[in-house]
């Protein structure tokens, strides 16, 4: 009973971690631009729309964060193994791993950037200091997070998976999580911010994204500042349910049925959310419908 | 069939890249298993670093000559499929002949010929299976997957200070168990995530019309550098503090010496280089 309580509370707590990670981690690549909605600020110099926005062109966000994730779980596990405290071990790979992350991004901004001379999109120095350093600042909490978590799941709950190997599984979560749920918001709502409400993307408005603030032009930072009142927020609920779902099913089902009882839990989870999804899409289709013309 | 676009016309010829980046990645883990095996240090681990930077050379360029058909968001997909068949192939190459007294001579040379087979059965489904019709794609994905292979060789050559099942699969320096090796603990997919994301990053960072071969290289040698660093404070658990020592400063000087050139050929190609200026609107 005890080691099922004990259970209960490392899934609520490794569940609110995720919460914060999933939040760190949208926030993080809204203000970097990164994954589908950075093709756009790609783009847009080649439309004749220079800007003072970030271009992050890492990879899609699932790899990159399975990248930091994995080698802060990595170095964690070695600097365990070297006998550190836990709690400094896993700070100081996590700071190893946002260090890396801030090289990638540097480098890819640069790099993009540098290939866009033919547009006379110019590298912004002050943009390159002030951004790197936020996107570092909200990596650094996804990814602690995160190893967190696996460091919980490795250890209390006695996962057979070393702490590298969950790194890859819950970091290429945590990136999918953030891409698939906050990418939308940034991409179909900050970007065409200027658009008519609903108008989607025409052709015609390619690379024509936000560009400018109430006063001045736009950098990423501000991106960031939209999209944690919403886009954040909903991919911290997204991999947060991922997260304690997860551990909840097998925390209580996994001695039902020979082990057969967290599989058939997991099963009746994706139904049941299955039967939520369609009834949300069907609703938002019946009030929002085809976009008509005016 | 997809159109080809030639990135960065000129430039050294994609073979003679190969070529330099097979032989550095060649020669350093022999001389690295030299150093282990004959003389019996492992301060010599520092070179499956070189070797896994050679091997990203290569990989650069052949990424490079896939994608120049036009193939945008598959560039990071074709670094993970590059390391996916590598794991294969580098364990394998490493568990046949292992044992015996000779085996261990083998491994770089078997590592890179199951690749290189690997690769070219995946590059004949993408192309003839799944119907793709890129006339680079099975010679890129053999290449690719060999890459992948000699990289993770490297690595794990610079984490442990050997190449073979039994350094990859067994107690380290400080004595630990067959759970906590290179393999038991995963520290393989620290290599997989470092090498995949590495091979992918140079050219998919500096793509566009602008794109230079130089610069690119760069990169290239700038993300072996900054994987390596990273390896380095791994391999701690498994080899002697010097070779570790050895590792890590080799990988922060060459990665310092790297970044700046980076930053240096960026500002070279740059259209304009400000600082807290404001761009001017060509629509107003």
């Amino acid at each position: 009973m005890q080691e099922i309580i004990i259970g209960i509370g490392v899934t609520a707590l490794a569940g609110a971690l995720a919460a914060v990670a999933g939040a760190a981690e949208d926030t993080e690549s809204n203000i970097g631009s990164q994954g589908d909605p950075n093709s756009q600020v790609q783009l847009a110099p080649q439309m004749g729309y220079t800007h003072r926005i970030y271009n992050k062109a890492v990879s899609g966000e699932p790899p990159a964060y399975t990248l930091w994730v994995t080698l802060a779980c990595g170095v964690a596990w070695a600097f365990l193994m070297m006998g550190m405290n836990a709690i400094l071990a896993i700070v100081l790979a996590s700071a190893l791993a946002t260090f890396v992350q801030g090289v990638y991004a540097t480098t890819a901004y640069l790099g993009r950037t540098a290939s866009l001379s033919k547009f006379g999109q110019p590298v912004f120095i002050d943009v390159l200091k002030s951004v790197t350093s936020v996107t570092m600042g909200h990596a650094f909490v996804a990814i602690i997070a995160t190893v967190v978590i696996c460091y919980l799941i490795a250890t209390i709950i006695g996962h057979p998976f070393s702490l590298p190997l969950l790194g890859i599984v819950w970091g290429l979560a945590l990136g999918a999580a953030g891409s698939a749920t906050g990418n939308p918001y940034y991409g179909k709502e900050r970007q065409y911010q200027n658009q008519k409400f609903g108008a989607g993307v025409p052709i015609s408005a390619s690379g024509n994204i936000v560009r400018y603030a109430e006063a001045g032009q736009r950098s990423s930072i501000d991106n960031g500042f939209f999209t944690s009142k919403f886009g954040g927020p909903a991919s911290g609920l997204c991999f947060g349910l991922i997260v304690f779902l997860e551990l909840w099913r097998t925390i209580l089902f996994e001695d039902a049925l020979g082990g057969w009882g967290a599989i058939i839990a997991g099963a009746v989870i994706i139904v049941i959310f299955l039967i939520i999804d369609r009834c949300v899409e069907s609703w938002a289709r019946k009030n929002y419908g085809p976009y008509t013309e005016a | 069939m997809s159109v080809k676009v030639e990135a960065s016309a000129g430039g050294v010829p994609h073979n003679t890249v190969m070529i330099i980046g097979a032989l550095i990645a060649l020669v350093s883990l022999y001389i690295g298993i030299a150093g282990n095996y004959l003389l019996g240090i492992d301060w010599f681990a520092v070179f499956g670093g070189i070797a896994v930077i050679g091997a990203l050379v290569w990989g650069n360029s052949t990424i490079k000559k896939l994608c120049s058909y036009g193939i945008g968001t598959g560039v990071p997909s074709a670094g993970m499929l590059a390391f996916g068949a590598g794991t294969a192939a580098f364990i394998a190459a490493s568990a046949i002949f292992c044992g015996f007294a000779f085996g261990i001579w083998l491994v770089p040379i078997l590592t890179l010929v199951l690749a290189l087979i690997l690769g070219l059965i995946f590059g004949w489904i993408a192309n003839s299976v799944e119907n793709m019709k890129i006339p680079v794609m099975t010679r890129s994905i053999a290449e690719l997957s060999a890459v992948g292979a000699i990289a993770l060789a490297g690595f794990a050559l610079l984490a442990t200070g050997g190449v073979d099942l039994l350094s990859i699969s067994s107690a380290g320096f400080i004595g630990l168990d067959v759970g906590s090796s290179f393999l038991g603990a995963g520290i393989i997919a620290v290599g997989f995530m470092l090498g995949a994301l590495a091979l992918q990053h140079p050219f998919n960072a500096c793509l566009g019309p602008g794109e230079k071969q130089d610069r690119t290289n760069m990169l290239a040698l700038e993300c072996g550098f900054l994987s390596m660093i990273v390896m380095a404070v791994i391999s701690f658990v498994f080899v002697s503090p010097i070779a570790g020592w050895i590792s890590l400063i080799v990988a922060v000087l060459g990665w310092i010496i790297t970044y700046a050139k980076y930053v240096k050929l960026s500002k070279r190609d740059a259209a304009a280089w400000l600082d807290a200026t404001p761009f001017e609107d060509k629509e107003e």
